[in-house]
Parts: structure tokens; C-alpha cells; sequence
């Protein structure tokens, strides 16, 4: 199978470069905005920050990629708005959205997707995520313990698919209980969307391997990530199914590897002291595990940006810039596009790519980098790296 | 509170005849056979589904001089909130009543999400929270709550989604939402919250409002039938030291005559099926009951001359009605009507008995 490549929507802000801590762009936070020009964003005009990420979505299509993970933290816009939202003005463009099943009753979310698919035409995908736990669980109101909600996660999408083509279907779960439920037609009618899968403890793995397509994970240390990849498929091949996995990695890319290394250098300078200490610390307490190996990756002492490069173009520092993960790949447009070739030689199927600002540079990865991936062409076989 | 003017969105089905049929205009599906013969090309293939119709009903309903478009919660039908969203940016100045039950999930994801609606629509989002069906129905929607629990779970709801909205910190333990150190900082505080319209009419529905609802809908009813609900649910409120508004959902159908509208009165009664003259569908005069109603869910419609449509809706605005919650079949059609033909008749009188009472 051909590699598959998205694109991210910014949903936490956007600063104008790598440089900038200040994500105002598009009026994302009115009232912090007034480095904001008019035209820009700024209310008066009536333009709100969706009009921003429209721009972006479009761009991301035109660009060739397949569509973009819509990001969902505490202080971020939802994905599924956004994703009802931009469903006439895209064509091309595949909405993947996370959430937490816990968050939504399953017999609800499967009518709300199935109408997001055909108000799309089949873009939906999901991101099915189970929550890092600790005190953030219960700031969303839940408060189901780390296992449980894995429980919950494949009692949800056991209803979903069992809903999906009409019913009538019944359910005794721990956490879910229907009776005759079944999508109407012609809502019945639409794809089920695809699911990709987030989570690197082992209930979470046990979830994935009965209902994901793609099992995600951040960008971690080559051999971590190959090993986690193989672990993963041969807990589904033992279920009798197949899985595929994809990598979340943010990219800067630029003509020479020396520019690519100048704008980590500038964002690093601009770096808060506090957030480095915290960013160098214990962190805050989390009950997730990705969390957690992200920071067995980094180095403990940090006294400029090259002490985080920490394999060829891999700087591990990316969460310094902007919230999210730590590893992402720097280099020249040729290094870049190798360096994704690796991934995929190692097992990567997909890839959620991101670069800031997201609009400037999805043009410019979609035009300098993608061009540059080799991929894996239609019937070749998957290569299974050993060791 | 000004009058405002809002139309139905039929997400079930909308069509030309009062029967019970579920007729999806626009509709792709595999499963409705092609309209045309197989001697006439038909160039729409798949393209379009009963999504489009309905974007073309909200277009009409702006451009017809509605304020705003009650999104219908119906289980066969497509899901409210993805419609809702699937409209905003097609609308310009809509407020989008989005109607759904407290069974949908959790408070907080809910608000979390009106929160994203505000910031695009500036401000545009209303929740409409309706109890849902029976137990049975219930039980297909994963829901197994009792009877007994709707409402109080629609006031925790609401409760919840409020508090998470305006405040920060925000702490709750209740029966059906716990909710520790949350409250929404940064892009989504200080987003209004959205205006809860709530019905129902139970000495318990009438508790939930007084304490919890920014409009209460008020079922078709002769208006002074409705004087006497308008004055009771006032004094709840008031002993809870809140206001409230009033809505009604009522159908209308208008036509440039009496006798027409009434000729198209029976025609709908005799599509949807019922036996003419079984029971009198003329439940007061000008307000029929039984007609297209079982698609459009309110309890009777208006049945007259524009100009009798307009009067008797100027009664229930002088009689306490803000919010009209209107519908009539087809939806995109009769937008267009009642916006020119009896809107402005409405809007109008209200105005100039508005100022002679001053």
C-alpha cells in the first residue's frame, strides 16, 4: 500500500514562525491579539479564527496531502466543529478527529458521523484517544481510572460498528447498554471511518488490536519506534487482523540544513527560562504513558539547542517551540524526505505531518519535501524490520 | 426580549405532502430509486444528499428575514450538531437553535464544543434540550436513564455547562456529571453561553425552566389557554429570582385566502392518511391539529388568510410570546412565504401597537 500523508490544523494558535511565541495569527485568542492588524483577524471585519483555518485546510488539499489531524486540548477549538464547519468549502480534504469515547454516547457519535460523512462525502476519520488521565481527567469530567477507560474505549466502538449498518444491535457492556439500536437509512449507508488509534500502554494496546486501522504514535527514538510498531502487529496478527501504524512528527524544512538548524537555533533563544526548567523537571503528573517514554527521551542537561539533537536531524526539542511532542525531524528538503523514508522502512504506513506556520509551509512541503518521498509503491511488500 | 422569528429545519425529511412518508430532497442514497426514466440523463449521479436541501432551507430562511433556524433533534433523521455546523458558515446572521437530549454525552465536551460554535458564529449557538422519547426509544439511543431522571439530568446538564463556561476554577458533584478544577481558560473563556430554550408541560418541566431555562416553548394551544402557563411559569421564575420568555412552536399555513388555505388544509389532513371527519381537526378557529404535524412535531398549526396567519400571531406576542418556533411543508418553499407574505404583517403591528402602548 501507498503511503498516506497529512497535514495538522493548528488549533492551539499560530505564531508567525518557529521564532515567535505569540500564536495570535487569525484572532485565535481576541482580547491577546493586539499584535493582530486588522485583516488579520482582530473581530471588526467579522472574520473569526475558523476563517483562518479554512485557508489552511484548503491549502493542505491543494498541497496534496490527505487531510490534517484537528488537535483537541483543554484550550483548543473541537474537531468535530471544526470539522461540520469546513465540509462545503473543502473537496478533498480528510478530517481527522480525536476525542475520547468517553466524552460522547456512542449510539449519538455514530449518527454525528455518519452525518459528517455525508455532509463531507466519507472525510471523516478518527483519532481515537483515551485520555492522559491525572487531574485533566475530571477538568473534563471524567472520571473513569487509566484501564477502565480502555474498557470503555472498545466497549464504544464495539456499539459504533455494531449501530453502523441499521441494526438492530444490542449491547450489555460494562459502560454501554442498548437495545435494537441501528443507524436509519441512508445514514447507514456511508463508510465506516477509519480509525486511527493513540495510546502506548498495554491496555491501550489491547484496544487497538481488535478495532484500529492505524495504530499512531508520536516520532520516538528509531529502534523505540520500530520495536513499539512490531509489538503492536503481532498482537493484532495473533486476533487475526491487520494493522497499520502511522507517526505524528513535527518538520522543519528548508533549501540548506544549515537554515533548517538557524530557525531551530532563533526559536530556541526565544524559549522561556521557566519553560526550559519545567521542560528539563519532573513534569507534571500524568497517568500517560507516551508522556512518559517522551521524556525518558530527552537529555537531562540542556545548555544549548544542539544538546537535543539527538540522532541524525532529529531534534528533541519541538516542545519547547509550541505544545505537543518533543522529537520532530530538521534538515534540507532531500534530508527531510529520507528521513521519512527511513520511517517507513521501519513500518510507517501514514504520516501527520506539521510545520509552522501551518499554512505558508504546507505549500512549501507539499511542494519541496512530498515530491522527495519515495514511499512505498502500490504492491511492494511491507517491509517488517528486524531488529 | 424582542420577538424573534425562527424556522424550522427538518432534519428527517421534508417534502411536498402531508403525508407520513419521509421524503429527503436532494437524496443520493442507493436506495431511493432514480426519478428520471432510463430515457432521460440525469447529471446529479451522486453529488448531492438531503444536506444540501437542508443548507438550501437555512439560505432561504436568512434570506427570507428569519432570525434564526431551530435544528430538529430526530433519531431517523441527521444529527443536529453536525448540521448546524454544516450550516454556519452558509448563514449570515441565523441564530442556530440546535436541539438535542441530555443523553448526548458529557456536559462539559458539550459546552466545550458551544464554546467552538460561538467563536465561529459570533455568538450565533442556542441549545434547545428536549426529554427524548420513551423508555424504549431511549434504550435504542443507549440510554437508559428512568423516567423519573430526564429532567433532573437536563437541569445538571445545563448546570454544568454553564458553570464550566463562566467560571474557572469550576467544581460540581451531582447525580450524573462530576467535573474537578475545570472551567475553560484562554481562546474559549468569556464566550456566551448559549440561550436554553426548555419545554415540557409537567409541574416538574415547569420547575426545570423557572430555575434553568432562558426561553420555555410552549406547545400550539388557543392563546388564552396559553395566558394562563405564560402567568404560572412567571411566578416560578420570579420566585427564583429569574425571568424567562416564552416560545411557541406552531405551524402556520397561509394563503393568500381563507378558502385556499383551507382547501390545502384538507388536502394535507387526506395525504397524511387520517379519515376525514373522525374527529374535528379545528381545534379552536384558524388552529387545526393533524395535518403534517406528525413530521413537523408541533401540536397544531395555524390554518387562514396572510392576513389572519398575522393576527393571530400578533395575539400570542401580546399575550407573552418572544420566540416563534414556525414550520410548514415544504420547508423551503414556505420560507420564502411566510418571510414576504407574513412576517412583515407581523413585525409591523407588533411595532405600532408597541408604540401606542407607550
Amino acid at each position: 500500500m501507498t503511503i498516506d500523508i497529512f497535514w495538522r490544523i493548528p488549533t492551539h494558535g499560530e505564531p508567525s514562525s518557529h521564532r515567535s511565541r505569540k500564536p495570535w495569527r487569525g484572532d485565535w485568542f481576541p482580547g491577546n491579539d493586539n499584535l493582530t492588524k486588522p485583516g488579520l483577524g482582530g473581530g471588526e471585519d467579522g472574520s473569526t479564527y475558523i476563517d483562518y483555518l479554512a485557508e489552511i485546510a484548503r491549502a493542505a488539499e491543494i498541497s496534496g496531502f490527505q487531510g490534517g489531524l484537528i488537535p483537541s486540548f483543554p484550550s483548543t477549538d473541537e474537531p468535530w466543529v471544526i470539522s461540520s464547519f469546513l465540509a462545503r468549502e473543502t473537496k478533498t480534504f480528510r478530517f481527522m478527529i480525536p476525542f475520547q469515547p468517553g466524552f460522547l454516547n456512542p449510539v449519538v457519535a455514530a449518527r454525528q458521523t455518519a452525518s459528517l460523512q455525508r455532509a463531507t462525502g466519507g472525510r471523516a476519520l478518527y483519532n481515537i484517544i483515551t485520555g492522559g488521565g491525572g487531574p485533566q481527567q475530571l477538568w473534563w469530567g471524567d472520571s473513569v481510572p487509566h484501564d477502565d477507560r480502555y474498557t470503555r474505549t472498545t466497549e464504544f466502538l464495539d456499539v459504533v460498528r455494531g449501530v453502523w449498518r441499521g441494526g438492530p444491535f444490542s449491547y450489555q457492556g460494562k459502560f454501554y447498554q442498548v437495545e435494537d439500536a441501528g443507524l436509519p437509512d441512508p445514514l447507514s449507508e456511508e463508510d465506516f471511518p477509519e480509525i486511527y488509534f493513540s495510546g502506548s500502554s498495554d491496555a491501550a494496546l489491547a484496544s487497538a488490536s481488535k478495532h484500529a486501522d492505524y495504530y499512531l504514535s508520536w516520532l520516538e527514538p528509531f529502534d523505540a519506534l520500530r520495536d513499539k510498531f512490531n509489538r503492536v502487529k503481532e498482537r493484532t496478527d495473533a486476533l487475526g487482523r491487520k494493522i497499520k501504524t502511522a507517526v505524528r512528527v513535527d518538520i522543519l524544512a528548508r533549501p540548506t540544513e544549515e537554515e533548517a538548524w538557524e530557525e531551530i537555533r532563533r526559536g530556541f533563544a526565544n524559549v522561556d527560562p521557566a519553560a526550559l526548567a519545567r521542560f528539563q523537571g519532573a513534569g507534571e503528573r500524568t497517568e500517560s504513558v507516551g508522556a512518559q517514554r517522551q521524556r525518558g527521551f530527552r537529555p537531562t542537561t540542556i545548555n544549548s539547542y544542539t544538546d537535543l539533537i539527538t540522532e541524525p536531524n532529529i531534534w528533541s526539542g519541538f516542545s519547547l517551540l509550541r505544545g505537543g511532542q518533543t522529537q520532530g525531524i530538521v534538515g534540507s528538503y532531500e534530508q527531510v524526505a529520507e528521513r521519512l523514508d527511513d520511517l517507513v522502512r521501519l513500518g510507517a504506513d501514514a504520516f501527520i505531518l506539521a510545520s509552522t506556520p501551518h499554512l505558508e509551509e504546507a505549500y512549501r512541503v507539499g511542494e519541496e519535501v512530498l515530491p522527495l518521498v519515495r514511499g512505498r509503491p502500490s504492491g511492494s511488500a511491507t517491509l517488517r524490520a528486524v531488529g | 426580549m424582542a420577538i424573534e422569528f425562527i424556522w424550522q429545519l427538518p432534519t428527517g425529511g421534508d417534502g411536498r405532502h402531508g403525508d407520513a412518508t419521509q421524503t429527503r430532497r436532494g437524496e443520493r442514497s442507493g436506495l431511493t430509486r432514480p426519478p428520471f426514466t432510463e430515457g432521460v440523463s440525469d447529471p446529479r449521479g451522486e453529488r448531492f444528499n438531503f444536506l444540501d436541501h437542508l443548507h438550501q432551507i437555512a439560505r432561504a430562511a436568512d434570506l427570507a428575514g428569519f432570525d434564526g433556524i431551530q435544528i430538529q433533534h430526530d433519531p431517523q433523521g441527521d444529527e443536529s450538531w453536525i448540521v448546524a455546523g454544516y450550516l454556519a458558515r452558509g448563514s449570515r446572521r441565523l441564530k442556530l437553535l440546535t436541539e438535542f437530549e441530555a443523553s448526548r454525552g458529557s456536559a462539559v465536551y458539550a459546552a466545550k464544543n458551544a464554546a467552538s460554535f460561538q467563536r465561529f458564529t459570533q455568538g450565533r449557538f442556542a441549545w434547545q434540550i428536549s426529554p427524548g422519547g420513551d423508555a424504549a426509544l431511549r434504550r435504542q439511543q443507549g440510554d437508559h436513564a428512568p423516567d423519573s431522571d430526564i429532567l433532573p439530568r437536563i437541569g445538571e446538564f445545563v448546570e454544568v455547562a454553564k458553570g464550566v463556561l463562566t467560571q474557572s476554577p469550576y467544581r460540581f458533584k451531582g447525580r450524573f456529571f462530576e467535573v474537578l478544577d475545570g472551567g475553560f481558560n484562554g481562546p474559549l473563556s468569556n464566550n456566551p453561553v448559549p440561550p436554553v430554550y426548555l419545554s415540557g408541560g409537567s409541574p416538574e418541566a415547569y420547575a426545570l425552566s423557572a430555575q434553568w431555562a432562558d426561553v420555555h416553548v410552549l406547545d400550539a394551544a388557543p392563546v388564552d389557554e396559553l395566558k394562563e402557563t405564560i402567568a404560572k411559569l412567571e411566578a416560578l421564575a420570579a420566585g427564583q429570582g429569574r425571568s424567562l420568555a416564552f416560545g411557541l412552536r406552531i405551524d402556520v399555513l397561509a394563503r393568500e385566502t381563507e378558502s385556499e388555505a383551507v382547501r390545502d388544509a384538507q388536502r394535507f389532513l387526506a395525504q397524511s392518511g387520517r379519515a376525514v371527519g373522525s374527529s374535528d381537526p379545528v381545534v379552536a378557529p384558524g388552529l387545526w391539529a393533524g395535518f403534517a404535524t406528525e413530521r413537523t412535531g408541533a401540536a397544531a398549526s395555524l390554518v387562514g388568510s396572510y392576513g389572519t396567519v398575522a393576527e393571530r400571531l400578533v395575539k400570542y406576542a401580546e399575550a407573552g410570546v418572544s420566540s416563534f418556533i414556525l414550520a410548514a411543508i415544504p420547508h423551503l418553499e414556505e420560507a420564502y412565504r411566510i418571510g414576504e407574505q407574513v412576517l412583515p404583517v407581523v413585525r409591523s403591528r407588533i411595532a405600532t401597537r408597541l408604540s401606542k402602548a407607550a
